[in-house]
């Protein structure tokens, strides 16, 4: 089924211009005076050739605000998502949303058995498949973790996806040199050579700031890998009002900002025009036991950070869905992300994950997939341009049905009555004639695809060698 | 101030969380000739009881509680050393806490650390990325009775499994129970590993450490 990004020439603004400038000040303010822990000989060496004060005893870096600017200048505003499949290409660009799944999750609910287990591989796999068909995902979080694989589990969640399905995957696990390293190997045996890896990227990595204003030795190190290799990479800060931030939200959006913003000048100072995106995703703590908490009543909305992207010149990635709910089809599985799809396409995000994980983002239901694609929909048909011509003024029918008539015997509504609706999972007809539970409707779904769906396999050749590079990186790993 | 005045300003000072008066009022009360036993238990230990009524009413929220711990802790610095050679604080039990190696993150087992100080329990912070074979020497050194491991990776949660394994070797698993947690923790991975437990918060996190030392929760 073709990629149906959300497409909208409406437009919301969140922040202000002038807001917006401050909070770059703060950024620019903490990574001058206050700076960031970068514990990566590699990073600090890369930092202290630029300019940059560098305290190799506590491994904190402080970058003046024109070295900033500098590195910031050459960030790519757009750039590609490559697929196996050419036709799901994704073209970064203005008011175009695309929407991933959730992923790296740990357990699932058994799609047979129904009991609650650590995931692996075979998750991944399955759930691929299911991504793949559905046209709300234009690209893939390998959803729940490879656990059976130990320190490989990354590379066979590439490998999961890879070979059932063709879009782009963004995997959110593939930390550290090693594994980078055979994540660009695999890579480049499914484009065909490093050149066209570089040209279309297959893949493209998330790795996660540490809050408050530090950042991982494996995440950094094997970024800079990626970078090299024309892969893109995505910074992703998840600030705790409370405890790892402020309890306020610019004060929790300053922090994580400034931690994407120190990682995306040491992408730029080692590789110039490197693709990076930006991704800050708050949350709060739960004031009683320090629990994330994503969703609550009294929440700003999720989507300001989008906008500071924006102001540095940086594309994107949002976060949607993940609702809380450890059950799919409860009020609050709904109540919690209804909105998201939405409002992050309204503000103008390239790249959103992420459909279809509950309790959040940590436990699989299938299920979830299918409801999360509706509300996705039901968001993508909201933002649709209305159609106001002659044929859908109908003023020909209303004309001669006139005061007090009904249109159900006209001949434009018997045409459109069958458009008009979209008979999504709430309005499926059961044996009874009455519409059926949308849970029991989004499970047969997922076996409906399962049984039916086979995307283009991976040449044999291929699927060998990524075979020999998993056993490699196995026996390296443990 | 008569002494009973101090006793009750520094059980006031973990109450209200102020660290600088609680070091104030500890020395002021060692040069009033106080016990330094009787401040710990009629006056710290008073006030951080408190605090937890007042954090299970409702009242409080966790930096209450997190404060009342470090005002604690600092008046406990003054005053322990100055503990007569029989005199000991009662503790609930000895605890290794850190992060498992490969994961810098630092917040959560942080606050397991401050909610188990505040709860009556020793706990020797080894700090992040560190292997399992470090929990392991730190619980033989500190006798321990208890390690707590943090992973926030699914890329390091099997350190935690090596933790369980290096204790069988050294021959320690049946004096050391283990707990872990950690974002991508689960009961079922606890199980499978062989832990004695998971916790899921910090509050959650005291309840376990009580019920594995056997103590009332």
């Amino acid at each position: 089924m073709p990629i149906e990004p959300i497409r909208t020439t409406f437009q919301i603004q969140l922040l202000s211009h002038e807001q917006l400038n401050r909070l770059q000040e703060a950024t620019l303010t903490i990574l001058e005076e206050v700076g960031v822990r970068f514990p990566s000989q590699k990073a600090l060496a890369i930092f202290a050739d630029h300019g940059a004060l560098v305290d190799h005893d506590t491994q904190i870096v402080r970058i003046p605000r024109d070295l900033v600017r500098r590195a910031m200048a050459t960030v790519p505003r757009y750039f590609n998502l490559g697929a196996r499949d050419p036709a799901c290409d994704l073209h970064l660009q203005e008011c175009v949303t695309y929407f991933a799944t959730d992923g790296c999750g740990v357990e699932t609910i058994d799609f047979e058995t129904g009991q609650r287990r650590s995931s692996v591989k075979a998750d991944v796999e399955r759930m691929a498949r299911v991504a793949d068909y559905l046209s709300s995902i234009a690209f893939y979080w390998p959803m729940i973790s490879a656990q059976d694989f130990g320190r490989a589990a990354p590379l066979h969640e590439l490998d999961a996806s890879w070979n059932n399905m063709g879009k782009h995957i963004q995997s959110e696990t593939l930390m550290g040199e090693v594994p980078a390293r055979y994540g660009i190997e695999m890579g480049t045996v499914i484009a065909g050579d490093k050149d066209e890896l570089r040209r279309r990227p297959l893949f493209s990595v998330v790795i996660c700031t540490i809050a408050p204003l530090a950042q991982d030795k494996e995440g950094i190190e094997g970024a800079l890998l990626l970078a090299e290799a024309g892969i893109p990479v995505g910074f992703l800060a998840m600030p705790t009002m409370g405890t790892t931030a402020p309890s306020t939200f610019a004060g929790a959006l300053a922090v994580g900002d400034a931690e994407i913003i120190s990682a995306t000048v040491l992408m730029q100072l080692a590789h110039p025009g490197a693709p990076v995106f930006h991704s800050l995703m708050e949350a709060w703590a739960d004031p009683r036991s320090g629990a994330y908490v994503a969703y609550q009543a009294k929440a700003r909305c999720r989507y300001a950070q989008i906008e500071l992207a924006h102001h540095w010149g940086m594309p994107a990635l949002g976060g949607a869905f993940g609702t809380e709910s450890v059950n799919p089809g409860t009020w609050q599985a709904a109540a919690d992300v209804a909105m998201d799809p939405i409002l992050v396409s309204l503000v103008g995000t390239e790249i959103v994950t992420g459909l279809g994980l509950n309790r959040s983002y940590t436990l699989l239901h299938a299920e979830s997939l299918i409801l999360d694609d509706e509300l996705y929909h039901r968001a993508r048909n909201t933002l649709m341009d209305l159609e106001v011509d002659d044929n859908t003024l109908a003023l020909d029918s209303i004309r001669a049905v006139g005061p007090g008539g009904h249109f159900m015997a006209q001949e434009h509504t018997r045409k459109h009555m069958r458009t008009m609706m979209e008979m999504g999972v709430t309005h499926q007809l059961g044996p009874d004639g009455k519409y059926r539970d949308p849970l029991e409707v989004a499970r047969e779904k997922v076996n409906w695809i399962l049984n039916n769906h086979q995307p283009e396999p991976l040449e044999e050749a291929k699927r060998a060698e990524l075979s020999r590079i998993l056993a490699a990186a196995g026996r390296e790993l443990g | 101030m008569s002494k009973e005045e101090i006793i009750t300003r520094l059980a006031q000072s973990v109450i209200d969380g102020e660290p600088e008066d609680a070091v104030e009022l500890a020395k002021q009360a060692l040069d009033e000739g106080l016990d330094p036993l009787v401040c710990i238990n009629q006056g710290l230990t008073a006030g951080i009881n408190r605090v937890g009524e007042l954090f299970a009413s409702g009242e409080y929220f966790l930096p209450d509680l997190i404060i009342g711990g470090e005002a604690m802790k600092a008046a406990l610095a003054v005053l322990e050393p100055a503990l007569a050679g029989d005199q000991e604080r009662q503790i609930l039990g000895r605890v290794v806490l850190g992060t498992v190696r490969g994961d810098l993150h630092e917040i959560g087992k942080t606050l397991v650390g401050t909610m188990l100080t505040a709860n009556g329990f020793l706990v020797t912070d080894i700090g992040i990325d560190k292997p399992a074979a470090d929990f392991v020497s730190a619980a033989r050194e500190a006798n321990a009775t208890l390690i707590g491991a943090s992973a926030l990776l699914t890329t390091t949660m099997p350190e935690q499994q090596k933790i369980v394994e290096e204790l069988k070797e050294a021959g320690l698993r049946d004096q050391v129970r283990v707990m872990i947690g950690g974002a991508p923790i689960t009961q079922g991975w606890a199980d499978k590993i062989g832990a004695d437990g998971y916790a899921e918060d910090a509050i959650s996190a005291v309840a376990l450490a009580k019920q594995l030392v056997g103590v009332p929760v």
